[in-house]
């Protein structure tokens, strides 16, 4: 995962006025929608609300002048464990759901898998809220760096200590990065990996427990130094981070003003959208 | 084992995050009071490598590969569940907002899989497993494989309780597998241990690497 860094960093360079805008901005837009796309209720209908949070993102990536083709690597290195919850689900009943009715079913030998109506429902509402909750955080993380992402965060009131704390570990990360990448090249000119099945799996593990262990000691003295420097350059308990306040300017306050009232509407266009569905079925 | 937003509902998600966040205090009390001096910035440090580390491809057999968790192995060579739960509290923070890896309203839920249940687990199984088998690298790989496994467990556990993969099926699919990455997070954890143990025994605090010595004599 740490490999990509570099990549994510770059996007997170550039100079389009996504990237420019306060950092405190993206937070809120996207912490607002993902708060409303995980309390959506489980209604078939999620996939309109869905659709329509979907529209700034879009905008937003675009204006940034991102292909999609980015956007859609990105996703697919983190969809793994969650497309296995969403796809292993249609086989069980979900309790969620009183009734259950199978869709399909196919005989095996010794028992019979089913498919559940359902629960193949339940998946799509969940696939639904799941892409567009990554979705933004792809974008937020794509169009903002890191230290932006550090500073917004302080002046939107996460506490100074985790300030510090996180803001060192981002600035080491790219140390950690480089470390690890050494590590790989190594590996590669002794050809040797992980997965090559020609060398005993003894061997490949000590190898593995070994670079581990040094990347940990590694790392470690590294934090002795950056301790030491930190110490002779006057740290001590209560240093902080120092963070300038910036207050938000009258474009600043309109954005955040329209993201919210745009998350608003979407939670109540679902709940309007749900009701007229139901009472028009009913009828 | 990293739980996107939208697999929890939002009160439960709530919840856990209360929890992570009283576990989150006690960490930063710990670094403050029990480390030797006011490090909090080396176990910021350290946090980057074990980022790091996790990046490792750890065979599995039949071509699949896994990653380490590290919660236990920070744990055990710092000496104290704290330094799991503040590591794993930094790396989970990073992966769900830059790398998307596991959501922003489930990160709670994640810290207390990881980072929480990692740290005690790997401690303080570790520190019981020493006392009963005098053994240092043996109680390491048994305590890391039993964070893994328990994290995952509990994660299943989680993913149950908000209705969203019931809960049978889960506890087999995700105990399974994690028991069989867990042996490598052990077989990983007690090698990485032997190395540092060898490399800088200064590092590692006496109660440890310490191990009752038979009395020969007598």
């Amino acid at each position: 995962m740490i490999e990509e860094i570099y990549a994510i960093e770059t996007l997170a360079m550039g100079t389009t006025w996504v990237h420019r805008l306060d950092a405190r901005l993206k937070i809120i837009l996207v912490f607002a929608i993902i708060i409303v796309m995980v309390s959506c209720p489980i209604r078939p209908e999620v996939w309109i609300s869905g659709l329509i949070a979907m529209i700034p993102c879009a905008v937003l990536w675009l204006s940034a002048k991102f292909p999609l083709g980015t956007y859609a690597r990105r996703l697919f290195l983190i969809l793994p464990f969650g497309l296995f919850v969403i796809v292993f689900q249609v086989f069980y009943p979900n309790q969620l759901f009183e009734s259950v009715t199978i869709l399909y079913s196919l005989p095996l030998v010794f028992f019979s898998i089913s498919i559940y109506a359902e629960s193949l429902l339940f998946a799509q509402i969940l696939l639904v809220k799941f892409l567009v909750c990554i979705s933004y955080i792809i974008l937020l993380s794509s169009t903002t760096t890191m230290q932006d992402l550090l500073i917004g965060g302080r002046r939107l009131g996460l506490p100074a200590e985790m300030t510090l704390v996180i803001g060192l570990m981002v600035r080491y990360l790219f140390v950690a990065a480089g470390m690890f990448q050494r590590v790989q090249n190594m590996f590669l000119v002794r050809f040797f990996s992980p997965l090559a099945t020609h060398l005993p799996y003894r061997y490949r593990l000590s190898v593995l427990a070994y670079a581990t262990g040094t990347l940990f000691l590694r790392s470690y003295e590294q934090g002795e130094r950056v301790y030491m420097s930190m110490l002779c350059r006057g740290y001590g308990k209560d240093s902080y981070l120092h963070v300038s306040n910036k207050p938000f300017t009258k474009q600043e306050w309109m954005f955040v003003v329209c993201s919210l009232v745009f998350c608003i509407g979407v939670m109540v266009l679902q709940f309007i959208g749900t009701e007229i569905m139901y009472t028009m079925n009913f009828a | 084992m990293h739980i996107p937003d939208a697999f929890l509902p939002l009160p439960q998600a709530a919840l856990y995050w209360v929890i992570a966040c009283i576990f989150i205090i006690f960490a930063l009390r710990w670094s403050r009071s029990e480390m030797s001096e006011e490090n909090i910035p080396l176990i910021a440090v350290l946090a980057a490598g074990i980022f790091a580390i996790q990046a490792f491809n750890l065979p599995i057999g039949m071509g699949t590969s896994g990653h380490l968790i590290g919660g236990a192995l920070a744990a055990i060579v710092l000496g104290s569940p704290y330094a799991g739960i503040f590591v794993l509290t930094i790396v989970l923070i990073i992966q769900g907002i830059i790398f998307g890896d596991g959501g922003i309203t489930s990160m709670g839920a994640n810290i207390i899989n990881m980072g929480v249940i990692g740290g005690f687990v790997g401690y303080y199984g570790y520190i019981g497993l020493k006392k009963i088998t005098n053994q240092i690298y043996l109680s390491a790989g048994i305590a890391a494989w039993a964070a893994c496994f328990i994290a995952a467990l509990a994660c299943a556990l989680e993913l149950a309780v908000a209705g969203t993969f019931p809960l049978i099926p889960g506890m087999v699919a995700m105990g399974v597998y994690h028991a069989v990455i867990g042996v490598i997070e052990g077989v990983i954890t007690a090698g990485a241990l032997y190395l540092i143990i060898q490399a800088r025994p200064d590092m590692v605090p006496e109660k440890v690497k310490s191990i009752i010595k038979k009395d020969n004599n007598m």
